[in-house]
């Protein structure tokens, strides 16, 4: 029972939590990210298990570390993955050891407290006989822990090893890809010693003759540089001996470090590198340093899968490449060749398919012709993957803020470790990045002799991007003296020219000692970054990072703003600048935010749909983890606003997008009007609920309303048909309807257009409806135009915008031309049957009046009071039968609105000053909660605002009721009210006495209130009194005013 | 230093950036006025080049200190960097590109807000040799000659259209082709010819520099500012031995 606790207890404890959702733009890294960095993982990984062990190579070597446990890999590393770590566990000793890669764990029973494996890789197989010496081919494991703990790790393991069964098959492909293989497989002298080809069921003749595989463009054009020169020989035996292990007397010894997937690092593994990779395992070792191999491992078919489903496509980014094809490396033969340069045109157009935010950019032709030199086409596909994705993230991005941070890193790199040159920079106004920018954009491939720089790149795919900092530190260290002396960048430039001209010349060619004259330059180079600098870790990179980043995405956004809107063509110059730049902020900020949102909500999705990740499929998810800034760049997929996101988009601007069950939400300021509003992204989605994280707007942010108008201003903005807005279709629209100088008759003519859907001029039967629809939606909130020769808001009551509206749908009817005359004798009976909806008796009972006196009679109070339903209209009977279609033209159109004041105003101006692209311009506009908008004072200008009766028409489209059904129900209470209230019956009364009810009904809570103050007092007082007072009275109270309208409209 | 023998003339040197769409030919316009060389397949810019170059007028030496940036609209993030301080700019497009005016003319409208104010700004359409495509005589730089070719490799702006646009916005206009050498040194004369004096500042002493020939003070009214465009010679011949250029 205890033990059981204990178990439970401990298996707590080393069990590592899944990795919790975390902030987009967070900048600490996770356990998660710090391990798969670690051991160069694709993002599938995370770790299950860990355990302290003792390893114990076939060689006699130990060494203690830790051994962790991931879906698809077993690895061990000596110290922990921390950000603090000097490097990634590739440089230092250990392995990562893909499960697939492990042919056979035993568990030893040596000594009874004991608790050790026995694991024999793929390459460790004991062949027929076990060798002589009795030596076993496998590595020991000797757990250091917890017996309990060291039970659950070996259960994992199984279960892991069981799962990673079906990839073998995988490995034996990329194996055989590998050119240790070829190298350990062919080589003479140790014919005795059997390939472990017994899982293959090959004979080992069989790949003696085997064409070597591929290792890269210098296979056929020479690898660059003088192979003497380079010891490539040399190089190539110590390697084959690191791999082999050193043979043994009886020349019986089998691999003892693994080679390729089962690579086990020792410090020789690391000297070896620092030396310079012999030319034809560079590129394999450069795929196991970064891991990219792992990569390759689990996508065994991607790249030919890529390069099938996209042949012949063409894109920006597939244009560019082309141009770049005949310019990348022109100096090596192989690019001056066919076969080199259209290898390089299939890596450069995969890569850009697979990860399209980046696509392609400059400098990367530079750093793929290089790879090419050194591997297959596939290697270098997914090294250029780990590169872009994880090694330099943001270097080739759309906005490149990668190389704009790193250059900023550098800097603050050379005022602290170089204070008098940095000061010498400042004072000669030189900018130091116009120099080292190239540097760490090209990884230095383009600023030093091929040879040198591919050395650099041994070891920045073995230690990471610090190396790049490393460098370029001991470049300026090196060259410190000459430096101080240029005062100009021309100067500064042409000292670094010449620098890197002569870094195989002797670093002290007047030196006495032979050995010290033998150094050169550029070993000096290597010395002096590894050195003099091994203080810069991976971690002051990190945290140099953390420190910049904000800076320079501002300064990068600024830019990107400013020059977008500059270059938005005409459209643009009809709002003022400072509009544009609300419009600007507001577009993107949904944008990204959207973006950030959904992703979450998606990974929430995901991971409570499937717990389990599947295996280690998708490696090369090419997700930067960043998201949600303008200068981040553009995310997959989105180039545009898709409709849910206009919506969201017009809820900032237009209060008549909000939905209107927000009314019920509890009053929240709604985020967007925050400013800085692209800097709140990450601190309020960290600190949100969790429930908020599945609000698919956003925690505190407004329901965007759902309305047939907004899809089809959707549709009209979206001229490209892409079924997204781009910013300029945004500002273009947005142009069109409060832009400068609109007038009343661009504006009718926009509406007509919008539904006039096939063009022609007329609107159908359907179409006069929907406008309707709209009328009423795009007003319910009050916007109806102000006027500024009255100020008395009883004019503009909601009963005026309602039967201004129905006058309008009747007038329509009216006017109306019928599609087919002819028919008209038909149908008129059929008006009268089973489809008689309430619209139909609405627009009967209006059009027995004279169309013509409309605009007189749109106030109630002059209406006929009474209007009986006159079924045998037989004009409007036919207007309404379905089967007798109907349109209106534009003539039509104009004049009925020009027949109507309120229809008028509203649209040479309402409709217009609906939007508010200026946040805080017009705080009732932004503020979207309409709860909180009505608490605003109610100012003397805009009386008609948020009205009490408006909230009783709220959510009449929402519903999908009818709208004109509505009217009806509309006129009808409104001769109940007028009945209430006797021949005066204004409207305004008439929504007094609704107030003061409520407000009666009200009363105890009022009550309540009393004790807060004298508002609250008047309050009561007003509510109470002012039956007969009208509504100035109550405007005049300002906020008391409103608070009655708030507690109307609920 | 200088290898000069004339009589100690002002010298002065100017910042001029390159910018214009990607594979419009600013290098190669850099190229021809520097080196008198032309390369088919230049390795593309990366951030930017260094280059200088020395251009003799009566009055004066102006050396050029050349920023020739990259053209990947990525990389226009970049580009304040570069032009930070510039007294003149080079605007490129390619007149067989109708998208690459455009995108000079966001170049201009950037520069005229964001670059020190009173730079000297010219538009330059390279490639002219192209335009030759045409019957017409690639020769005369004016005169839209019709050629609104569509097929690739012909003209495809015409020259009034463009000349209309750098007339109202007050920019110096040529059209180039780097690949003949065509105009190529008269657009660097008449930017030299267009500074305005008081901008211009002495050398400064930069140590280590071959071939730099300093001037004096900068208060020289040598009234240069009326001989216009009239053919200045550019020491071509002395500049060779004095450019630095640098592909890093």
């Amino acid at each position: 029972m205890f033990s059981s606790l204990l178990q439970k207890a401990t298996a707590f404890i080393t069990d590592v939590p899944p990795a919790s959702p975390t902030s987009p733009t967070s900048s600490r890294p996770t356990k998660t990210t710090l391990f798969r960095n670690h051991f160069r993982l694709p993002d599938s990984q995370a770790p299950l298990q860990e355990i302290t062990c003792e390893l114990t190579l076939p060689s006699g070597d130990h060494y203690a570390g830790k051994l962790y446990l991931s879906e698809s890999f077993l690895c061990l590393s000596p110290n922990p993955p921390s950000s603090s770590s000097t490097a990634s566990a590739t440089a230092g000793i250990g392995f990562t050891l893909p499960l697939c890669a492990i042919r056979r764990v035993e568990r030893l029973h040596s000594r009874s407290y004991m608790f050790a494996l026995a694991i024999t890789t793929w390459h460790g197989v004991a062949t027929s006989a076990p060798p002589p010496g009795g030596k076993e081919e496998r590595v020991t494991l000797q757990f250091v822990g917890m017996r309990s703990s060291c039970e659950a790790f070996c259960d994992r393991l199984k279960r892991g090893l069981r799962s990673q069964m079906g990839e073998v098959k995988s490995l034996r492909i990329l194996v055989d890809s590998c050119y240790s293989e070829y190298l350990l497989g062919n080589s003479g002298g140790y014919d005795g010693v059997k390939r472990s080809t017994d899982g293959v069921g090959a004979d080992d003749g069989r790949k003696k003759d085997k064409d070597p595989p591929d290792a890269g463009l210098g296979m056929i054009f020479k690898y660059p540089g003088d192979t003497r020169k380079l010891r490539d020989r040399s190089k190539m035996r110590l390697w084959a001996e690191y791999l082999r292990g050193i043979p043994l007397r009886n020349l019986q010894a089998l691999s003892t470090n693994g080679r390729n997937v089962t690579l086990v690092r020792q410090p020789t593994f690391h000297k070896l590198i620092r030396v310079g990779l012999p030319n034809r395992l560079r590129g394999e070792i450069w795929e196991l340093s970064s891991g990219s191999m792992y990569l390759r491992l689990f996508n065994p078919t991607m790249y030919r899968d890529i390069l099938h489903e996209y042949d012949g496509r063409h894109s920006h980014s597939i244009e560019e490449i082309e141009k770049d094809l005949n310019r990348s490396l022109p100096e090596y033969r192989g690019f001056q060749d066919d076969e080199g340069i259209s290898r390089l045109r299939r890596v450069l157009g995969a890569y850009s398919w697979r990860n399209e935010e980046v696509g392609y950019c400059q400098a990367m032709n530079i750093v793929t012709a290089a790879l090419l030199i050194y591997m297959s086409e596939e290697q270098a596909f997914f090294l250029l993957s780990a590169l872009c994705d994880r090694l330099v993230p943001g270097y080739y991005s759309k906005t490149m803020y990668g190389t704009l941070l790193d250059q900023r890193v550098f800097e603050s790199l050379v005022e602290k470790t170089m204070p008098i040159l940095w000061e010498h920079l400042v004072k000669s106004d030189v900018q130091l990045s116009v120099v080292s920018l190239p540097w760490f954009l090209s990884l230095y491939i383009n600023s030093m002799p091929l040879v040198f720089a591919f050395r650099v790149l041994d070891v920045f795919f073995l230690e990471g991007p610090k190396v790049l900092f490393q460098v370029g530190l001991a470049i300026l260290r090196i060259n410190g003296e000459e430096l101080l002396d240029a005062t100009d960048d021309g100067a500064f430039i042409s000292v670094l020219k010449s620098y890197f001209s002569r870094l195989d010349e002797s670093a002290h060619p007047r030196s006495e000692n032979d050995k010290l004259r033998a150094v050169t330059r550029f070993q000096e180079l290597m010395v002096v970054a590894f050195k003099e600098f091994a203080g810069i870790t991976q971690n002051t990179v990190i945290e140099q990072r953390n420190k910049h980043k904000d800076a320079v995405l501002s300064s990068i956004e600024s830019f990107a703003k400013r020059t977008q809107l500059r270059n938005l063509g005409p459209d643009s110059k009809r709002l003022t600048p400072e509009e544009l730049g609300c419009t600007y902020d507001r577009y993107f900020g949904v944008l990204y935010e959207r973006q950030g949102r959904l992703q979450m909500i998606a990974d929430e999705m995901e991971k409570l749909a499937t717990k389990k990740r599947a295996a280690a499929g998708s490696g090369v998810g090419g997700n930067g983890g960043e998201r949600g800034r303008v200068g981040l760049g553009p995310t997959t997929g989105v180039t545009g606003m898709d409709y849910d996101c206009f919506r969201e988009f017009l809820t900032g601007i237009a209060k008549w997008a909000v939905a209107d069950s927000v009314l019920s939400a509890p009053a929240e300021p709604a985020q967007p009007e925050q400013p800085g509003f692209f800097g709140s992204y990450g601190g309020t989605a960290a600190a949100s609920q969790w429930k908020n994280l599945l609000n698919p707007w956003g925690a505190g942010n407004p329901e965007p309303a759902d309305h047939e108008f907004m899809k089809r201003m959707f549709r009209r903005w979206d001229t490209d048909m892409k079924n997204q807005l781009s910013l300029g279709n945004v500002v273009s629209g947005l142009a069109s309807v409060v832009g400068g100088k609109r007038d009343i008759m661009g504006n009718i003519n926009y509406w007509f257009e919008l539904y006039d859907d096939d063009g022609d001029g007329k609107v159908d039967r359907e179409g006069i409806l929907r406008i309707t629809e709209a009328l009423l939606f795009v007003t319910r909130r009050g916007d109806i135009g102000r006027s500024e020769s009255e100020s008395d808001e009883a004019e503009w009551g909601d009963e005026r915008i309602l039967s201004a509206v129905s006058g309008f749908t009747r007038m329509c009817f009216e006017y109306a031309d019928p599609d087919r005359p002819e028919e008209e004798g038909d149908v008129k009976e059929a008006g009268k049957d089973e489809d008689e909806d309430d619209l139909l008796e609405l627009i009967a009972s209006s059009s027995d009046e004279d169309p013509l006196n409309t605009p007189e009679t749109v106030s109630p109070g002059e209406r006929s009071p009474t209007t009986p339903v006159p079924k045998d209209n037989a004009k409007a009977n036919l207007a309404l039968d379905p089967s007798n279609p109907l349109h209106i033209t534009l003539p039509t159109f104009r004049m009925v609105i020009l027949a109507d004041e309120v229809l008028e105003r509203f649209f040479e101006r309402g409709f217009a000053e609906s939007f508010r692209l200026i946040p805080g311009s017009e705080p009732q506009a932004t503020l979207a909660n309409p709860r909180l908008m009505a608490r605003m004072p109610t100012t003397p200008l805009t009386p008609g605002n948020a009205k009490g009766l408006r909230g009783v028409l709220d959510g009449i489209v929402d519903e999908g009721m009818r709208v004109a059904a509505e009217v009806r129900r509309r006129m009808e209470e409104m001769d109940d009210n007028r009945e209430e209230e006797g021949e005066e019956g204004e409207a305004a009364d008439a929504k007094s006495i609704r107030e003061g009810d409520r407000d009666l009904l009200k009363g105890a809570e009022a009550d309540i209130q009393e004790g807060q103050g004298q508002a609250d007092e008047l309050h009561v007082e007003k509510g109470g009194g002012n039956k007969g007072e009208g509504r100035s009275r109550s405007v005049s109270y300002g906020d008391q005013a409103s608070s009655g309208v708030v507690e109307f409209e609920s | 230093m200088a290898s000069r023998d004339e009589a100690p003339k002002l010298s002065s040197s100017v910042k001029l950036v390159l910018l214009g769409e990607a594979a419009v030919g600013k290098s190669s316009l850099v190229l021809r006025f520097v080196n008198d060389d032309f390369q088919e397949n230049k390795e593309p810019t990366i951030g930017a080049a260094f280059l200088t170059q020395k251009c003799a007028l009566p009055s004066r030496t102006i050396k050029f200190e050349i920023w020739d940036t990259a053209g990947q609209e990525r990389f226009a993030s970049l580009a304040p960097m570069y032009y930070r301080n510039a007294q003149t700019a080079l605007v490129v497009y390619d007149i067989t590109k109708p998208t690459s005016l455009t995108k000079a003319k966001h170049w201009v409208s950037e520069l005229q807000r964001q670059a020190s104010p009173g730079i000297v700004i010219a538009l330059v359409g390279n490639k002219l040799d192209l335009a030759a495509t045409t019957a017409s005589d690639g020769g005369d730089a004016d005169g839209g000659d019709g050629g609104d070719g569509g097929d690739a490799g012909s003209r495809a702006v015409l020259t009034a259209e463009a000349k209309a646009y750098a007339d109202e916005e007050g920019l110096l206009f040529y059209e180039t082709s780097a690949k003949t050498g065509e105009n190529v040194q008269s657009v660097f004369e008449a930017i030299a010819n267009a500074i305005p004096e008081n901008t211009l500042k002495p050398r400064g002493g930069a140590g280590g520099f071959a071939g730099s020939g300093r001037g004096g003070g900068a208060g020289g009214a040598g009234g240069s500012g009326g001989e216009g465009r009239v053919g200045t010679a550019v020491n071509l011949e002395d500049g060779v031995g004095a450019k630095d250029g640098c592909a890093c």
